[in-house]
């Protein structure tokens, strides 16, 4: 149900009340009936519409996943974080050099960030 | 009192019969035909979740034909193949005379192993052997999506032919639930298709850098102790530790209880210490990635390797303790995420202290890895 749905919907229940509140005037005699039906009628037809249709779930892009690479001298801190590329795995030893220290690399790290904020119950 | 007689002798609306009357009618048709309504609201939800469910399928049974024919087989030849092993399945041993069932089960899950690699090799005739263990895991998510598509499907249909309250009724419950696994494995298709590493591959991920900390390296590692399982020796603090793991990093969980019964065997019974390290499903709440530690094999295999280790560990009366990640199923077995990566440091640390609490200098121990090494190198 898109947005144009929705609006239709709040026209309609709204105009639906306003019939509904006339049906209930006993001056207005046999009309009252007619006004009672009809504004009931549109009231639950726009509600069905506002709340109608699945919610729209916004599909969110899969995290990347990161590679970590890491230098082999443990006195050295470099680390490079890049796109996973095929052919990677854990413990991959690679064959550039660390632009800090020149020691040997390897792949100490592949994994995706997930959203901390997806686990909405905290107790 | 007066007043209300008053106001119900005056009521000589001509139409007030025609609200009566549909009064009178909602209440028949609720009392009637109220669980027909019902039936049909449930069956309306399960059709949405039947077309997900079928959507799913479809697009991962493409990624696995996609993910094949990189490896030598044109689309037709292999999605005909794959069409044809997609509802391939396996006859559990009959336990009506449980004597010897998990020897049985073992020998069924040795030949469904076979069946699947001899497959998997014909569809991909370039493939490595490393790449080989990985698309089985891929085509193993497909036939899951399959299977759970195909069962919803067949109780749908069947709720509909019998008008089955009850059948209706059961999957209309489940479905929250099943929707969940299959979106978890459906998830999972990119990290087995790719291969890289999930988050059921802790265990030996961990072991493998507690080895490469004592100084082993990929060339220390003896292959083949067991189907797909190996070992690094390594000294720490003046005890042999052999650090078990399977061999990746193609996608395979091995045959790592075995290995853990051969390493006792050979070694005369005398281990110490039997640790297992591995994943292990976190309830709702929980931290993902947090540690948590006890006693017994961690291992969750269908019962073979499970009761080498108890077996093993009972007839040497070796102590045996286990160390656990607590992951969710997405988690487990789609790509690792950080925070699970992030508890290594403290799970090495907990295998540290384990060893020097409860173990003695000149003594050996079993370090098992447990879970699946794609993406996971030596």
């Amino acid at each position: 149900m898109g947005i144009a749905g929705k609006i239709i919907g709040v026209i309609m229940t709204g105009t639906g009340m306003v019939l509904l509140t006339l049906g209930m005037d006993p001056n207005i005699g046999i009309l009252s009936w007619g006004y009672f039906i009809i504004g009931l009628f549109m009231m639950s037809l726009g509600m069905a519409l506002i709340t109608g249709g699945k919610s729209q779930q916004v599909k969110k892009p899969k995290p990347p996943t990161i590679t970590e690479i890491r230098c082999d001298n443990t006195e050295c801190t470099f680390k490079e974080l890049r796109d996973f590329e095929r052919g990677d795995y854990i413990l991959k030893p690679l064959d550039v050099s660390c632009p800090r220290c020149g020691s040997t690399m390897t792949i100490q790290g592949i994994y995706i960030v997930r959203d901390e904020s997806e686990e909405k119950i905290k107790i | 009192m007066g007043g209300v007689i008053v106001m119900q002798a005056v009521q000589t609306d001509p139409f007030s019969w025609i609200i009566n009357l549909l009064f009178f009618a909602f209440i028949i048709i609720i009392s009637l035909y109220g669980a027909k309504i019902q039936m049909w609201q449930w069956l309306k939800q399960i059709e949405v979740g039947l077309l997900e469910l079928k959507q799913m399928f479809f697009e991962s049974r493409q990624v696995a034909i996609d993910t094949f024919k990189r490896y030598g087989k044109d689309e037709k030849e292999v999605a005909k193949d794959l069409d044809r092993w997609l509802d391939y399945f396996t006859i559990m041993p009959v336990d009506l005379d449980p004597a010897g069932v998990l020897k049985r089960l073992d020998h069924l899950l040795d030949n469904r192993r076979n069946r699947f690699q001899e497959f998997v090799s014909d569809l991909a005739p370039q493939a490595t052997e490393s790449q080989v263990q990985s698309l089985e895991n891929t085509l193993e998510v497909t036939q899951v999506l399959g299977l759970i598509f195909r069962i919803v499907r067949h109780f749908y249909i069947l709720g509909k032919k019998t008008g089955s309250q009850i059948l209706i009724m059961q999957i209309h419950m489940q479905m929250p639930d099943i929707m969940r696994l299959a979106k978890a494995y459906y998830e999972a298709l990119d990290a087995f298709s790719e291969e890289k590493p999930i988050g059921d591959g802790i265990g030996p991920l961990v072991v493998t850098k507690f080895a490469h900390e004592m100084g082993a390296t990929a060339n220390d590692y003896v292959h083949e102790v067991t189907r797909e399982v190996g070992y690094y020796k390594v000294k720490f603090e003046n005890r042999d530790v052999f650090v078990l793991r399977a061999t990746g990093p193609g996608g395979t969980v091995g045959k790592p209880g075995f290995a853990v019964k051969k390493i006792v065997e050979e070694n005369n019974g005398q281990i110490s210490r039997i640790i297992t390290v591995d994943a292990a499903l976190k309830l709702e709440g929980e931290e993902l990635g947090r540690v948590s530690e006890g006693t017994g094999a961690a291992i969750g295999d269908p019962g073979p390797e499970k009761y080498a280790i108890e077996q093993t560990a009972t007839d040497f009366n070796i102590g045996i303790e286990a160390i656990v990640i607590k992951e969710d199923e997405a988690a487990a077995i789609g790509v690792m995420p950080k925070q699970v990566l992030d508890a290594l440091p403290e799970v090495i640390e907990r295998i540290k202290e384990a060893i020097l609490k409860r173990t003695k200098p000149g003594e050996k121990i079993i370090l098992a890895g447990i879970g699946n090494t794609i993406g996971i190198g030596l």
